[in-house]
């Protein structure tokens, strides 16, 4: 019927949306107690940083913390800029790469028959559960023997496989009704036809989720940087941040609050992106 | 049986050697077309599977795999890993739990935590994505404050704002929760009372959960909620015949991920044990020892999910496959 009618805000105010606003708001202003604190925390002064008993908003806003964190940034080394280079190629690598196969690994455990398919789940189950840090050691050397220590490859390619961003797509996938890739099937699609034109558009809201999740874990990761990259040069933003709120304990409390609200950002511009296109796919399962 | 069938597509690749590549793959010639067909079928799902797995060989299966062996040898880390063989295969299994003496409660106060935690979770998250799923205004606003905590939630800034006592409830920390508490037995009142002292992180730390919830709510037809309503269904009878049925699926999801998330975040105790034990050099109990401990912790968190499995698999196509078959009647 008529998607493009189907807006997603409703354009006039009606009584009936009362009660939701009487559980949304007092739940939202409790919930975004961490954002207004984060962007607060960054601005506060020295003395109110360390006030006692410590402060939820900021009084007298100054820009010292940002001042202060990028006169650190200047006199290191490696230029600032070198550190968020290095993060955005990172991410975006890691990010394409992994939406791409689990999007494709999903498909063919969700909907494809062959030999050895329930070993593969069981396989991802398993890395699902596994503590990561504590095969570090052994994928040290993984990465080692593969030579691929201290490059870019050394961030990009630990972090592919998401083992749950795979359990979410290919869960999605399966909700996505058969009859759907018969009927494709029968007008002559294969199966890459299907992939890119059935299934991708189908699960849009799970690849928007699995992005978010996906950037997150990546943006936010100090362990490749600090295990398997060497140069300074080669490390990335995270980890160049860490650092440099470790560096002297008055000062250092400023400047990482400041460093987390710069770190907070781009989460916040990607969660913006992608949730217009989770919601913008409004209910419409393919089949009428 | 397999090797039969090698033997002779081997024997007939010797006596017929025109398109040997073919030939190798289909032995019987009286099975030709099914095989040839599951063939194609095998490979597109190999060839689409082929990127996946060869990455998580290299870079899963095979550290998982060297921990596992590790973890049945005296190992030695000092240029390169040496091993050296054990008086038993599971002796470091055995003192996983003879020198860790607290880790049967620590376990039993984290597993009952978890159980705790695990429907607050889901049912709070199902409630706020049905909320943001509703046409009202500043949808794109709420979607986005309900989500970002999640965020922040991971960083050094939570550390802060938990120190300020942001995390608890003012009400219910005092008296008034130990007094109710006062007839339950310690480990059960323990974890309550830790649930409520930090219920708000909690609620938190369920951005993920939302956004999986919204996402399957999204593919909810409204036609569907539109027919009920013309049937006379009133809120409460639509939420439990025609959402949560939907939903179920994502239901059992979303508890697999949050279990795997609570288990596997960096500021849980056992991971925090686990960590101590594997890198605070020189191993006092020995790098082994680590690999061990988490291979312990690993089996208890897959029997947890197992129940959680079990208690919400799909029942033979009674209720979720219900959108389906309504799709297939028409």
């Amino acid at each position: 019927m008529a998607i493009k009618g189907n807006k997603v805000n409703p354009t006039k105010f009606d009584k009936s949306q009362i009660g939701f606003y009487v559980w949304l708001l007092p739940l939202a202003v409790l919930m975004g107690a961490p954002i207004v604190y984060i962007v607060c925390h960054a601005f506060k002064p020295m003395d109110e940083l360390f006030a006692f008993p410590p402060k939820f908003f900021v009084t007298n806003p100054s820009g010292i913390n940002f001042t202060n964190l990028f006169q650190q940034a200047a006199g290191s080394t490696v230029p600032f800029s070198r550190y968020v280079f290095n993060s955005l190629v990172v991410t975006a690598a890691v990010l394409i790469l992994s939406v791409l196969i689990s999007t494709m690994a999903a498909f063919a455990l969700s909907k494809m028959r062959f030999r050895l398919k329930g070993a593969m789940m069981e396989i991802n189950n398993l890395a699902l559960m596994f503590v990561a840090t504590a095969v570090v050691i052994p994928r040290y050397l993984t990465i080692s023997f593969t030579g691929i220590l201290d490059t870019w490859l050394a961030h990009i390619l630990p972090l592919i496989a998401m083992p749950v961003c795979l359990f979410l797509i290919k869960q999605f996938m399966d909700q996505v009704p058969d009859s759907l890739l018969e009927a494709a099937q029968l007008e002559g699609a294969n199966a890459f036809t299907i992939y890119l034109k059935i299934i991708l558009p189908m699960v849009k809201p799970a690849i928007a989720t699995g992005c978010i999740l996906t950037f997150q874990q990546v943006w936010n990761n100090t362990e490749t940087s600090n295990l398997f990259v060497s140069t300074e040069s080669m490390r990335t933003l995270a980890f160049y941040m860490n650092t440099l709120s470790g560096v002297g304990s008055v000062q250092g409390q400023g400047i990482a609050a400041a460093a987390a609200l710069i770190m907070f950002v781009p989460n916040l511009l990607l969660f913006i992106i992608s949730q217009s296109a989770v919601m913008n796919t409004m209910a419409h399962s393919g089949l009428k | 049986m397999a090797t039969k069938e090698i033997q002779q597509s081997k024997q007939e690749i010797a006596t017929t050697p025109k398109k040997p590549n073919r030939r190798e793959k289909i032995p019987h010639e009286n099975r030709h077309r099914i095989t040839k067909r599951k063939m194609r079928e095998w490979m597109y799902g190999y060839i689409f599977l082929a990127p996946w797995i060869i990455g998580v060989m290299i870079f899963f299966v095979v550290s998982m795999f060297k921990s596992l062996y590790w973890s049945f040898y005296n190992v030695e880390v000092f240029n390169g890993v040496n091993t050296y063989p054990l008086a038993h295969w599971y002796d470091n299994y055995v003192s996983v739990f003879t020198l860790e003496t607290d880790l049967p409660t620590t376990l039993g106060s984290f597993t009952i935590s978890l159980i705790l935690q695990l429907p607050i979770i889901i049912a709070f998250s199902l409630i706020i994505a049905m909320l943001l799923n509703s046409k009202i205004r500043c949808r794109s606003l709420f979607r986005m404050i309900f989500f970002l905590p999640v965020i922040i939630a991971t960083g050094p800034v939570m550390s802060m704002l938990t120190a300020q006592g942001v995390g608890t409830v003012p009400m219910m920390s005092d008296g008034s929760l130990s007094s109710l508490l006062g007839g339950l037995p310690a480990f059960l009142s323990e974890p309550i009372t830790e649930l409520f002292n930090s219920l708000i992180l909690i609620l938190w730390n369920s951005g993920i959960q939302i956004l999986i919830f919204l996402s399957g709510l999204q593919k909810v037809s409204t036609t569907m909620y539109e027919a009920s309503k013309i049937d006379g269904a009133n809120g409460w009878e639509t939420f439990w015949k025609i959402t949560l049925p939907i939903v179920k699926p994502i239901i059992l999801l979303n508890s697999v991920y949050t279990v795997v998330a609570l288990a596997t975040s960096g500021d849980n105790e056992i991971i925090e044990l686990i960590y101590a034990a594997t890198y605070t050099t020189p191993w006092t109990k020995g790098y082994e020892y680590g690999m061990a401990f988490n291979w312990i912790y690993t089996a208890i968190i897959a029997v947890i999910l197992v129940f959680v499995f079990l208690l919400l698999k799909e029942k033979s196509d009674k209720n979720v496959k219900y959108e389906k078959r309504l799709v297939r009647l028409r």
